[in-house]
């Protein structure tokens, strides 16, 4: 898979690299507006990261060009902005996904790895992983060709380590990904083992 | 009281003591006039009747009695020429009192024969000046009056006019209107100087404020990249070789993040709603809303075998922006939950002018007057950080929700009082 990432920090750019490299994806990346403009509309991506904040102009303008030229480009939106006005105003913009700083990069891979299933083939994908047949359109999980009953969460539990599979999770990070900011309320993190226990039966 | 008032009060009252004094003066100047004046007409008087008695003319005893006040008498011994004023205080028979009188006598030796002649009569009374004094001071007081008025009356209307105009802006300024005040222009040195110094000082106001404010959003928005950067290197940490140990720092190190970034959001949503960022506001079926948010968050309520009992009417209506409204229900339902105890309850109840949310949990460990303030939590260990309360009281206060908060028995409630959207 060949990504851009439109990102200014440096340190930010360096963290997403190696953690996407391990995947075996193809990074390039853009620190400025006339960068990043020159690459997309250059090269095709199957993926495009974009800081909304970047030098040299808006990555939302970055988004709306990227729209024109390759429309089949799958692209998420990073923003320090946690409003619902911008969120929108993106999405609307044709963007497929929204993610607000600081956000995990287990998260960031399985977002990018969504994104590129619904592009790329169309929404269908069987990922296997050993026995584990999941089929993201149909939401279909099936162990040894059986099918199992999981609860929504379990699902998503599922994918989410799925997407992430030779990757290290802490706890907080899985809390995250399923209840995303209402994970605040929460002081005790341990009922995520008790969705554990449930998929590993 | 006003300052005409006491312009006005200040110049009366220094016009009596004046008046006062001047009455004094004006009443010993006139009663030494008069008294000279009289004291010189008896000098004439026996001047005059010196000459008559040169001339040969005689006063006998008959005519003196028709004249009491004109005593003429020849003398036998000799007497030099002389003239003697006195004061004194003679029977008035008609007026049956004793009167001042002045009486002028004199020796004159008018031939070979001495005479003494003698003449007095009424002085003007000092009542009687006293009077004409009085009315004549109380006439020029009555005019000072009514001209004190007539300059208030001035002063007040037009002369003070653009102290008016600028006192009124400034009672009206309001630093979240971001407008400094400009004042009506003024040929008055005194009234210039003040508007200058206003509108110098409200331009200054805004625009500190103005950065204020930007900072404060800021700020809260150029944390969340180093926060990024900070949580992307524990990740990349946690895939290197590490003990149980090592990973739990690694994990307590995400929690704190997490808190951190949870902190600064906060806080911008505060600076945000302070800032009025939340203004178009539109009709929410508040009804629907809770219900859908009861049962999103029913694994939650599970987690903690809480039973969630409701009250709701259908269709209640607020006016307000969708964000507002998602953050003050939330807040407040996460609140329920988490400050409840193993296996509570929880009770909702939404009318169409009260929204009430119950929930048992320990006792405050603080004064309840505070639970509105920021950074005010039971436990200073837990993972709260204490900003909710004080989000949703900042909410209520921009709607004009009165809000309050009572405990009774182990139920804490927190009331909100509505103003619905009238429907039907």
């Amino acid at each position: 898979m060949k990504l851009l990432i439109v990102e200014d920090n440096t340190d930010l750019l360096d963290n997403i690299l190696t953690y996407l490299k391990r995947e075996g994806y193809l990074c390039e990346t853009a620190q400025n507006y006339d960068e990043a403009f020159d690459k997309i509309m250059s090269f095709t991506y199957d993926v495009v990261l974009i800081d909304v904040m970047i030098p040299g102009g808006n990555g939302l303008q970055i988004l709306r060009e990227l729209k024109s030229a390759h429309p089949e480009t799958g692209t998420i939106i990073i923003s320090a902005k946690n409003s619902l006005d911008d969120k929108v105003q993106g999405l609307n913009l044709g963007a497929d996904d929204y993610l607000t700083k600081p956000f995990q990069l287990a998260e960031l891979q399985a977002r990018i790895k969504a994104v590129n299933r619904r592009n790329n083939l169309g929404g269908t994908e069987i990922v296997h992983i050993n026995e584990i047949c999941i089929n993201t359109k149909t939401m279909e999980v099936t162990v040894d060709k059986a099918p199992v009953d999981l609860t929504p969460k379990e699902y998503q539990l599922l994918v989410y380590f799925a997407s992430n599979k030779n990757h290290v999770l802490s706890k907080q990070t899985i809390a995250e990904h399923l209840w995303g900011d209402y994970v605040d309320h929460l002081d005790n993190l341990d009922f995520v083992y008790q969705h554990i226990k449930n998929l590993r039966k | 009281m006003k300052l005409i008032t006491k312009f006005i009060l200040i110049y009366l009252f220094v016009s009596l003591i004046v008046l006062s004094i001047a009455g004094i003066l004006s009443y010993h100047i006139i009663k030494d006039e008069i008294d000279k004046e009289l004291k010189w007409e008896f000098l004439d008087r026996i001047d005059r009747i010196t000459y008559l008695i040169e001339e040969g003319k005689t006063f006998d005893s008959n005519k003196l009695n028709s004249d009491e006040n004109l005593h003429v008498e020849s003398l036998i011994n000799y007497r030099e020429d002389n003239v003697r004023v006195t004061d004194t205080l003679i029977w008035d028979h008609r007026l049956e009192q004793e009167e001042r009188n002045v009486k002028v006598s004199a020796y004159r030796n008018i031939g070979d024969t001495t005479y003494f002649i003698s003449t007095y009569g009424n002085m003007i009374e000092s009542d009687d000046i006293t009077e004409a004094v009085a009315k004549i001071l109380l006439w020029i007081l009555a005019m000072q009056v009514i001209g004190a008025l007539g300059i208030g009356y001035f002063v007040s209307g037009s002369l003070f006019k653009p102290f008016r105009s600028t006192l009124k802006r400034i009672q009206q300024f309001n630093l979240n209107d971001r407008q400094y005040l400009e004042a009506e222009p003024t040929n008055v040195t005194e009234f210039a100087d003040l508007n200058t110094f206003v509108e110098e000082m409200t331009k200054k106001a805004v625009s500190d404020y103005k950065n204020l404010k930007e900072f404060a959003e800021n700020a809260s928005h150029e944390l969340q990249t180093p926060l990024a950067i900070a949580k992307g290197k524990l990740e990349l940490l946690a895939e290197t070789e590490l003990t149980a140990e090592q990973f739990e720092y690694v994990e307590k190190l995400e929690r704190s993040l997490k808190k951190l970034s949870r902190l600064s959001e906060s806080l911008a949503l505060l600076t945000k709603i302070e800032n009025h960022e939340f203004k178009n506001s539109q009709e929410i079926d508040l009804s629907e809303m809770i219900q859908e948010s009861i049962e999103s968050f029913r694994e939650f309520t599970d987690l903690q075998h809480l039973s969630v009992e409701t009250a709701i009417e259908d269709h209640v209506k607020i006016n307000i922006h969708p964000v507002l409204a998602d953050i003050l229900w939330t807040n407040l339902y996460h609140n329920a939950i988490r400050h409840n105890i193993e296996k509570g309850t929880i009770r909702i109840s939404l009318q169409k002018d009260l929204l009430k949310i119950s929930n048992t949990g320990e006792n405050l460990s603080f004064d309840p007057e505070l639970l509105f303030e920021r950074f005010k939590k039971a436990d200073q260990n837990s993972n709260s950080i204490g900003l909710g309360l004080s989000i949703i009281k900042r909410i209520c206060d921009q709607l004009g929700y009165q809000i309050s908060y009572t405990n009774d028995n182990g139920w804490h409630s927190i009331e909100i009082r509505l103003k619905s959207v009238k429907t039907g």
